[in-house]
């Protein structure tokens, strides 16, 4: 059984996030040109809020992934507005990126993605420093975040010494490195057994509630829909 | 960052001893072929380094310090008579046959020097290490260097032999003069030189060794010099770096050393740059993730750079090391490795920038890195 979570504390820049925290609308992406075109996502609107859960499913190649690194800053749309603290930033080129990114997101991954010679407190006051280089105190940082998803114990092991569950809280911790109001997760619980991949939606879960940050998973397991608020379907490129 | 770089480069403990092996032969490499040229170069002008004189004269168009052409002894008295001149003196320098104690003989370079007594010569023998240099001036008195003494077949002061037919006998050593021709040098007084090599006759001169008067110009006193016909003037710098140069330029061993120098950089910068990229591909995702988190470029490539010094510093101190253990083992064959602080210097800079320019395929795939492929697969 995973250690008890800490979710006790508030962030004082989430406490004045505005309930809206992001906003797509009438986002189309076409890969490819001429005969090669594929329209990867046409017309989707979505709204991301503070202390909501969201679950994005759909079929492989539905173009959920799309949706999220679109909302994620990762890749820019072919048609559309995406709306980042109070503004459009669909036309920003990928130098200014990176601080909105860093300001506005973390995200989780299904592969952890941690670095395997680093331990669970490095990989995490890493990630810190790399957000904000002047960053006061990064490890100290990492260990309070560590402590909120319940791995103070573990934050010495390097990943190979960690369980699945244990790396995916680590990883989780990384991403709110930083504070971001919103966090994304692609397939976060599909390397987890049941038993630690609900363990790990619950503590996203209470994230939101608890912290009033934005949790978008993407997912196929429907035993995560009992988390979340809303659930997004995505087939061919649209929202359902 | 220094950390992250440090972490990530240990933990592939064998991959970091490849990298570091890598940069360590690339040093050593360059530190003594380029040590192994100079120490050759310092062999070439030695005896002209050495020299308290501020010209050497020569017959004009020479070439070659060691095979040049002798002149008449008449010359040396016009240039003692230029103005300006406040002391001269002859050295005559060729080869002749040496008799080894096994009955064979061996080519070895006469430099004969005046010996005044009570006056320290121009040119005369240093680091001498045993017998009685102001014996030198005796009839037939020889000066060998310690180190020839295999080549010789000689085992101590004293020894008595013949050079040219004429008795010779050992009467000092020196530690550490050699000639770049490989044939030993022989100190000799003016007098037994010429008895040794007949053949030039007796007024023959090979330099004449000029010391300026207090006062006057060494440029001027050598305009004046090379104004007289047949005759050539260099200072002793420019004496030296002719020397240099010839042997550099003709026998192609500059060439020879930087050419493996270059190739040691050439091994450390693939090794280097295998090792770096190897490990980025390793971390890809991670990079990938950082980036997609809003690190910017400059902080992931910093990472990579950090991983690229971390190993030539400590290469470099390896490689420094070998290269001085190769200096001593080296100088058992005889052989000068010359390797002084401004070549460490020189040398620390190649690796450095030799694994900074090994790192810039890893930075491109870091820079060229999309973000968003930490959500592909």
């Amino acid at each position: 059984m995973e250690a008890a979570f800490a979710l006790t504390d508030t962030l004082p820049g989430i406490a004045r996030a505005p309930a809206t925290l992001a906003r797509l609308v009438g986002i189309g992406k076409v890969y490819g040109t001429g005969a090669n075109e594929v329209a990867a996502l046409t017309d989707a609107t979505l709204e991301i809020r503070a202390g909501e859960v969201t679950l994005i499913e759909g079929p492989s190649g539905s173009g959920k992934t799309t949706l999220i690194s679109i909302l994620g800053l990762l890749l820019k749309p072919t048609a559309g507005e995406v709306w980042i603290e109070e503004r459009n930033v669909a036309g920003l080129s990928e130098r200014n990126l990176p601080p909105l990114r860093a300001r506005n997101f973390g995200f989780v991954f299904q592969g952890f993605n941690l670095f395997p010679a680093l331990t669970a407190l490095d990989n995490v006051a890493i990630a810190i420093q790399m957000k904000d280089p002047r960053a006061k105190d990064p490890r100290g940082e990492a260990r309070r975040l560590l402590a909120l998803v319940g791995l103070a114990d573990r934050s010495h092991h390097l990943p190979a010494d960690l369980s699945g569950g244990q790396k995916q809280r680590v990883a989780i911790a990384r991403a709110l490195g930083g504070d971001p109001p919103i966090l994304i997760g692609d397939e976060p619980t599909a390397a987890l057994d049941t038993k630690t991949a609900l363990s790990v939606m619950e503590l996203l879960r209470e994230l939101a509630t608890v912290q009033r940050r934005a949790v978008v998973v993407v997912t196929h397991d429907p035993r995560l829909e009992r988390f979340a608020d809303r659930v997004v379907h995505v087939e061919d490129g649209r929202i359902q | 960052m220094w950390s992250l770089a440090k972490k990530l480069l240990l933990h592939d403990r064998l991959r970091f001893a490849v990298a570091i092996a890598g940069v360590s032969v690339s040093v050593m490499l360059v530190l003594v072929q380029v040590g192994l040229y100079f120490g050759f170069m310092d062999t070439a002008s030695s005896l002209i380094d050495a020299s308290h004189a501020d010209l050497w004269v020569g017959k004009a168009g020479n070439e070659s310090f060691e095979f040049a052409s002798p002149f008449d002894e008449r010359a040396f008295y016009k240039v003692a008579s230029v103005r300006g001149v406040e002391r001269t003196e002859r050295v005559l320098m060729n080869f002749a046959q040496f008799k080894l104690a096994d009955g064979g003989d061996l080519g070895v370079q006469i430099v004969g020097i005046e010996t005044t007594p009570g006056r320290v010569p121009l040119l005369a023998p240093w680091r001498v290490v045993a017998g009685d240099l102001n014996r030198l001036g005796e009839a037939g008195a020889i000066i060998v260097d310690k180190s020839e003494y295999p080549k010789l077949k000689i085992d101590r002061v004293g020894h008595t032999t013949e050079i040219t037919g004429v008795r010779a006998q050992v009467v000092a050593l020196t530690q550490g003069i050699r000639s770049f021709t490989t044939s030993p040098i022989v100190f000799a007084d003016m007098r037994s030189a010429r008895s040794f090599m007949p053949g030039l006759g007796d007024n023959a001169v090979t330099y004449v060794l000029v010391k300026v008067a207090p006062g006057e110009s060494v440029a001027a006193v050598k305009a004046r010099i090379n104004a007289l016909p047949h005759l050539a003037a260099y200072t002793t710098s420019e004496m030296s770096k002719r020397t240099r140069a010839y042997w550099s330029s003709r026998t192609g061993v500059g060439a020879g050393f930087f050419t493996t120098a270059v190739l040691g950089v050439i091994v450390g910068f693939v090794v280097v740059g295998q090792i770096l990229y190897s490990g980025t591909l390793q971390y890809i995702r991670e990079y990938g993730t950082l980036k997609a988190m809003g690190a910017r470029n400059s902080m992931v490539v910093r990472v990579i750079v950090a991983q690229a010094l971390i190993s030539a510093a400590i290469g470099f101190v390896v490689g420094g090391a070998l290269a001085f253990g190769m200096q001593a083992a080296m100088a058992k064959a005889n052989l000068s490795v010359a390797l002084f602080p401004s070549l460490y210097a020189a040398t620390l800079v190649v690796t450095i920038a030799m694994c900074s320019l090994a790192a810039l395929l890893s930075i491109v795939k870091v820079l060229r890195l999309d973000p968003a492929s930490v959500f592909k697969g």
